[in-house]
């Protein structure tokens, strides 16, 4: 009744884990956002490909209004702001795949960390205190006054703030567990601590940990955004939707259309990954 | 309530001395050298390590933070050499405008927060509820860098009602100096607003649940007195908590707004102090920003005291 038992409710259970998630992608909030998501990080990831001109390439006229040759016009030195926009996506598609789950492992380790002895969990529940009530900017103008301006500050940044939130999602979910019957039977018969954790209980807290990460690359983008915008992230003449915007806010009198793209581009992605995120809670946390 | 406060200042000081050492050794691990950068290009070694000398960077680390540390505690955080004038005076100057900005944001988010919050909580009508909460949960996610240009181009750029930027004559001359400030504070106050908004609704809504408040709907007390004498005191607190969060993400949301409207603020400074490497300004905006937190967070926890004395006399 030990080994041969264990197979079938080991196979059953792990079935109804992949129904969750897909339940999750079911709702119709998570399928919205995660089309508008793709098209976005797939027109990105296609710059190359798509992009009529070169970033950087200054054509004939500076500020020439949207036309069939320059679908968002042109900027200040009459470069292509489609294309512009384009290799801008870029620097939220590196975030989100760098800085994101770097952050999430972190803090992952963190809140295992956490649950293996008390003081342990004092002293990084402290941390992620103090580090939870600095906001995602100030801590960017910290980074960047250590490190210098750039899109390495603008990685370091998102990791550091996703450390936190994933650290204490992933320790009360871990504590939550532990209380439940089936931990308390599986040390009763003996599996050994490490095993448990990894075998059982992070399987089963896994589910809050998808909807954070959608929620996480909502904030990447917006801290990308905002770290560019106020001129501590992705450096000129490289283009990001966030430095876009910010030297649009010159010229807006010249030319109103320059801010308009930029600006629907990151509110679409933010609106997108939080509708992700929704969705998924209602499938998969409110069961 | 004294007692209460005395209890929280060991911590707050240990805060503040663990933020000053992080604050000052961090920010030395920056690339660069500050002499070399402030002498230019073209100096000779001669004038970079006069200028060394002058700041006092070469003497050794412990001792430049005990006196960078002594001169923060007598009002005199030394002097910016990007901007070649006393630390202290830049940081009052630029305090009052962020200050002025902040409060404005404050008042519109608290009020106008509060009146959607309590619609959207006791409305019985659910389409107002669900539009309401769709415009907050709008308001919450979309950048202020983002609702801030839309809102030049909307009132600035194609209406000319407002100043796209600047601050203007300030509080010198009120009926011009809110033109100026309106446009970034509604946007500084749009997501700490629709947060306060939709705490604050839910809060009610809990309430409303509650046996009491139903034992007095069952004994026919008017729903007017029912919701200002049992359910808005009873769902103000976790609201207050949360007050006392956004202040924080409130003082965020500055730097980005007073970029946008060119708001000559402590945000502007601190990044003017970043992009020009000027570490001596940059450490003492962090501190002052550190200052501030921990005394919000004090405030918030007085008034979560003072609301429930239960936290007042706990006793570790």
């Amino acid at each position: 009744m030990t080994a041969q038992g264990a197979i079938p409710t080991l196979a059953i259970r792990s079935r109804g884990r992949g129904r969750g998630l897909f339940r999750g992608l079911r709702s119709v909030e998570s399928v919205i956002g995660l089309i508008i998501v793709a098209v976005i990080f797939a027109l990105g990831l296609l710059a190359p490909i798509i992009a009529p001109y070169s970033p950087y390439a200054q054509g004939s006229g500076s500020f020439l209004p949207p036309s069939p040759d320059h679908w968002f016009g042109t900027d200040e030195f009459g470069r292509d702001l489609f294309s512009r926009v384009l290799y801008g996506i870029r620097q939220d598609v590196i975030v989100g795949a760098v800085a994101v789950p770097i952050g999430a492992i972190l803090g992952m380790l963190l809140g295992l960390a956490s649950t293996l002895a008390w003081w342990l969990d004092t002293v990084i529940q402290r941390g992620f205190d103090v580090s939870l009530a600095f906001t995602s900017l100030v801590m960017g103008v910290t980074v960047a006054a250590i490190i210098g301006p750039g899109l390495p500050a603008v990685l370091i940044t998102v990791a550091f703030v996703n450390i936190p939130l994933f650290g204490r999602l992933t320790r009360n979910a871990l504590r939550s567990q532990q209380a439940r019957d089936y931990v308390t039977a599986g040390r009763v018969v003996g599996v050994p601590p490490i095993r448990l954790l990894l075998r059982h209980v992070l399987p089963n807290s896994i589910d809050a940990l998808v909807v954070q990460a959608a929620l996480s690359l909502s904030l990447a983008v917006f801290i990308e955004g905002a770290m560019s915008f106020v001129g501590i992230g992705v450096k000129l003449p490289e283009p990001s939707l966030g430095s876009l915007l910010r030297t649009s806010i010159n010229f807006l009198a010249q030319a109103p259309t320059y801010a308009i793209p930029p600006m629907l581009v990151v509110t679409a992605l933010v609106l997108a990954f939080n509708l992700v995120g929704d969705g998924l809670n209602k499938g998969l946390l409110k069961r | 309530m004294i007692r209460y406060l005395l209890r929280r200042i060991p911590a707050a000081l240990l805060v503040l001395f663990v933020a000053s050492v992080a604050v000052f050794f961090l920010l030395r691990l920056a690339p660069g050298d500050p002499a070399a950068t402030l002498a230019g290009p073209d100096a000779s070694n001669e004038t970079v390590e006069a200028i060394r000398q002058q700041l006092g960077l070469d003497r050794p680390l412990v001792i430049q933070y005990l006196l960078w540390l002594g001169g923060i505690l007598t009002g005199n955080p030394g002097e910016s050499y990007l901007l070649h004038s006393p630390i202290s005076e830049l940081i009052s100057n630029s305090l009052l405008n962020t200050l002025e900005l902040a409060s404005g944001a404050l008042i519109l988010a608290v009020v106008g927060g509060g009146i959607v919050g309590y619609i959207m909580g006791s409305s019985r009508t659910s389409w107002i509820s669900s539009a309401l909460g769709l415009l907050t949960s709008l308001a919450v996610a979309v950048p202020t860098y983002v609702s801030g240009v839309l809102f030049i181009l909307i009132f600035a750029v194609v209406n000319r009602l407002l100043p796209s930027g600047g601050i203007g004559p300030g509080l010198a001359d009120p009926a011009i100096g809110l033109q100026y400030l309106l446009m970034p504070a509604i946007v500084l106050s749009l997501p700490t607003g629709a947060t306060l908004a939709r705490f604050l609704s839910a809060s009610i809504r809990q309430t409303i649940d509650e046996d009491f408040v139903q034992t007095g709907i069952a004994k026919g007390l008017r729903r007017s007195r029912l919701m200002r004498a049992h359910v808005i005191p009873n769902a103000l607190p976790p609201v207050i908590t949360v007050l006392g969060i956004q202040i924080g993400q409130l003082l965020g949301g500055a730097i980005i707004v007073e970029t946008i409207f060119a708001w000559p603020g402590i945000g502007q400074l601190l990044l003017q102090s970043v992009i020009g490497r000027d570490y001596l300004l940059t450490q003492g905006l962090l501190m002052l920003a550190v200052v501030v937190f921990v005394m919000v967070q004090i405030v918030t926890d007085v008034v979560d005291a003072a609301m429930d004395p239960r936290i007042r006399l706990e006793r570790k």
